[in-house]
């Protein structure tokens, strides 16, 4: 009987570890974001949890690119909105969109445009801009001190470089450029970055290069065939700091990063002749300037590509990231509700734009903004509009 | 006392039932039989999946997708796929891998096992054995900022002008080194350096397994170290020597993190170690995430698939390999 008895404990044991693996998904999917940001006093969290308990927990996932800035934003909303927490998860644009088709998700983030075939099966998504990024080029010219000015392409070289018909960091076309760095540039081969994985600042880079001359054939996309690759002077490297860290250790090379990379990090990048024929480096103005000159060219689904703008002040390799959301098939209507709060929170609010420019993002321009606040008053949750 | 009652006593179950249970042994065999299944359930569930999602790819490109070519396309713009670039730099830099890690892996093993002095055998066995604990991606930022840069840039310029002259070899050293190191050579090195710990620790314990009686009549006949270890000790521990290569295999083919970051992730269409590649891993876990269009997501599912095969190929040719060995012995030690 001992025996026996022992089996049916055996049993109950294994039940009991098999709920107890299932339970903790489900709790902990209560609790505020467990990550706090560096910078930020982390007792309080648990002080502001405890004084007014999370009631509802909103879901989102997609693009890595604006990744920094909604970790800050969604941990900053916490003290803004205590009875939210946020929770977003940088898996790729692609992975995103799918979420938010199946519905795993309130809403998603996407660098990449939502295509038809997605919209037909998403049934009712509509993109909103959340903010702008620039994308740099940073290199490495072993010849160079930091008291060297910044080097300068124009959007013909930058593509020649790409394209590996310029792969002399002598060449004619960058000597011309750059008259400062005359005695400086070496007659030696550029070893051409560019990132492996896909990303949003690929397509970013790509779709610039696209619009800058017809020499590129290599289309404009997360993940493209480098024609560096096939010429044989080409390297990918993994994320920002994978790109980084072969341009740092390569001598006579040259990549591309995000701006706030570049930034926290750094590195030397450099200018660009835009459009306008003016030589431009990539700041707030320049991508604010951007964003302006296409204003007025949105489509319905609130989509725009701003890269190789045609004003003077104008940075020429910049892109959108976008909010995806379900516009009428929301059905918890208190969670659609602070959903949208928060997004027009990150929108509007002067800590939510300063986060953003102090990582190297831009916020909206006020042209932009209201066509978005438009658009968000268009949601609806049972039928009635969500944001009063 | 009272199982002696049990006949008597009015059971609900049957008497052939209540014995059947009576210990639990037959819920704790069920059980067994259940987890064994499940490993069996796991495989093909996986393998039927990668098979089912990748349909519209193998259906387009057929076998032009992993047949061998000298100028491959992985062009996700225009869905032009083919995985020749990925399947050859994971077959190279496995096979140079296993090739470098080897010698030196076995080399420790019977130095750990035979000819140690006492007290070094442990505390070495522990290092061996942590080197095995490190986890990839430390290997792979090591690799990044102090192994390409010390130690492949300049081996491969070296072997670039040295054994890459030689007209059989020009086609897998030749060329010029790349500049930064990244290269098919460095991720074969890595991986080399982690799967080092793997056959040794196996390999060890392989050599010390064998009955002490053996060595002893091999030294009484009048055998040198040397003569007993190759001949009495490498023979009789070879099937365990094999399996310790094939735990080593395994985890080339697959790694993913420090391969990528150090294999230069570019779709060369040449062959030469010296050059950056790419593996099959790799463009898996770099692409798929952001693989928006549906062709280009099944194209990286047909890869893991051909993954899935080539290792399932090469472990079932190793174990055959055991096989064989261990019929031919017959000691059959281990």
């Amino acid at each position: 009987m001992l025996r026996n008895r022992f089996a049916i404990f055996t049993a109950l044991a294994l039940l009991a570890i098999i709920l107890s693996a299932c339970a903790p998904a489900a709790a902990s999917s209560q609790n505020p974001p467990s990550t706090p940001a560096a910078g930020t006093p982390s007792g309080s969290t648990s002080n502001a949890s405890t004084a007014a308990p999370v009631s509802v927990q909103i879901n989102g996932a997609g693009a890595t690119f604006p990744l920094p800035l909604y970790t800050e934003w969604t941990y900053a909303y916490q003290y803004v909105d205590p009875s939210v927490a946020i929770n977003y998860q940088g898996i790729g644009s692609g992975g995103g969109k799918k979420a938010i088709i199946d519905n795993t998700v309130d809403f998603a983030g996407s660098d990449s445009l939502v295509s038809n075939d997605e919209y037909a099966a998403g049934k009712d998504l509509q993109m909103y801009p959340a903010v702008a990024g620039a994308v740099v080029v940073i290199y490495n010219i072993s010849g160079l001190t930091p008291n060297d000015p910044a080097l300068i392409l124009d959007r013909p070289t930058l593509v020649g470089i790409y394209n590996a018909t310029i792969n002399q960091w002598n060449d004619p076309a960058i000597l011309a450029l750059n008259p400062g760095l005359k005695d400086k540039l070496p007659a030696k081969p550029i070893t051409v970055v560019h990132r492996s994985d896909g990303s949003g600042t690929t397509e970013i880079f790509t779709k610039a290069l696209t619009s800058f001359s017809a020499d590129w054939k290599a289309g404009g996309a997360a993940s493209v065939e480098w024609p560096v690759d096939k010429a044989g002077n080409g390297v990918g490297g993994k994320g920002n700091p994978g790109v980084a860290a072969a341009v740092q250790n390569t001598p006579e090379s040259l990549g591309y990063v995000e701006l706030d990379y570049a930034l926290a990090n750094k590195i030397p990048y450099s200018q660009m002749v835009n459009k306008a024929g003016k030589t431009v480096a990539a700041t707030g103005d320049t991508l604010l300037s951007a964003m302006n000159d296409f204003a007025s060219t949105f489509t319905d689904k609130l989509t725009n590509t701003i890269v190789d703008a045609s004003g003077d002040n104008s940075w020429p390799i910049a892109g959108y990231t976008y909010y995806v959301l379900h516009t009428t098939s929301m059905t918890d209507c208190v969670k659609a509700q602070k959903l949208l709060e928060y997004i027009k929170w990150t929108l509007t609010d002067t800590a939510a734009a300063k986060k953003a420019a102090d990582l190297g993002y831009a916020v909206l321009p006020d042209a932009v903004r209201q066509q978005v606040l438009t658009k968000l008053g268009e949601v609806t949750c049972n039928g009635s509009p969500v944001l009063k | 006392m009272k199982n002696k009652l049990l006949h008597e006593q009015k059971g609900i179950l049957p008497i052939r039932l209540q014995r059947a249970f009576r210990h639990g042994d037959r819920p704790w065999y069920f059980l067994q039989f259940l987890m064994g299944l499940a490993v069996l359930a796991l495989l093909i569930t996986i393998g039927a999946m990668l098979w089912q999602q990748s349909a519209a790819a193998r259906a387009s490109f057929g076998a032009n997708f992993f047949l061998p070519t000298s100028n491959p396309s992985w062009d996700p713009v225009n869905d032009h796929f083919q995985a020749w670039p990925f399947i050859y730099g994971t077959l190279i830099t496995s096979f140079v891998a296993l090739a470098v890690a080897l010698p030196l892996g076995l080399g420790i093993a019977i130095f750990l096992a035979e000819l140690c002095p006492p007290w070094l055998r442990s505390p070495l066995g522990t290092l061996v054995e942590l080197l095995a604990a490190i986890p990839s991606v430390v290997y792979g930022l090591w690799g990044i900022f102090v192994f390409l840069p010390a130690v492949v840039a300049p081996f491969g310029k070296f072997l670039g002008t040295s054994l890459g002259q030689l007209p059989g070899l020009q086609i897998f050293l030749g060329g010029i080194m790349s500049a930064s190191g990244s290269s098919r050579l460095a991720a074969a090195l890595i991986l080399a350096i982690m799967i080092v710990p793997t056959i040794a620790a196996v390999s060890r314990d392989v050599l010390l397994a064998i009955p002490a009686n053996q060595r002893e009549a091999a030294y009484a006949l009048g055998a040198t170290p040397w003569e007993t270890i190759g001949q009495i000790l490498l023979p009789a521990g070879s099937s365990g020597i094999l399996g310790a290569v094939i735990l080593g295999l395994g985890r080339a083919l697959g790694e993913t993190m420090a391969v990528t970051m150090v294999i230069g992730n570019s779709v060369d269409s040449t062959l030469t170690l010296l050059r950056p590649g790419y593996t099959m891993s790799s463009i898996i876990a770099n692409e798929f995430a952001e693989a928006v269009n549906q062709l280009h997501s099944q194209a990286l599912i047909e890869v893991a698939l051909l993954l899935f095969g080539i290792t399932l190929l090469l472990n079932g040719s190793a174990r055959f390999l055991i096989w064989q060995v261990t019929r031919r012995m017959p000691t059959g030690a281990n």
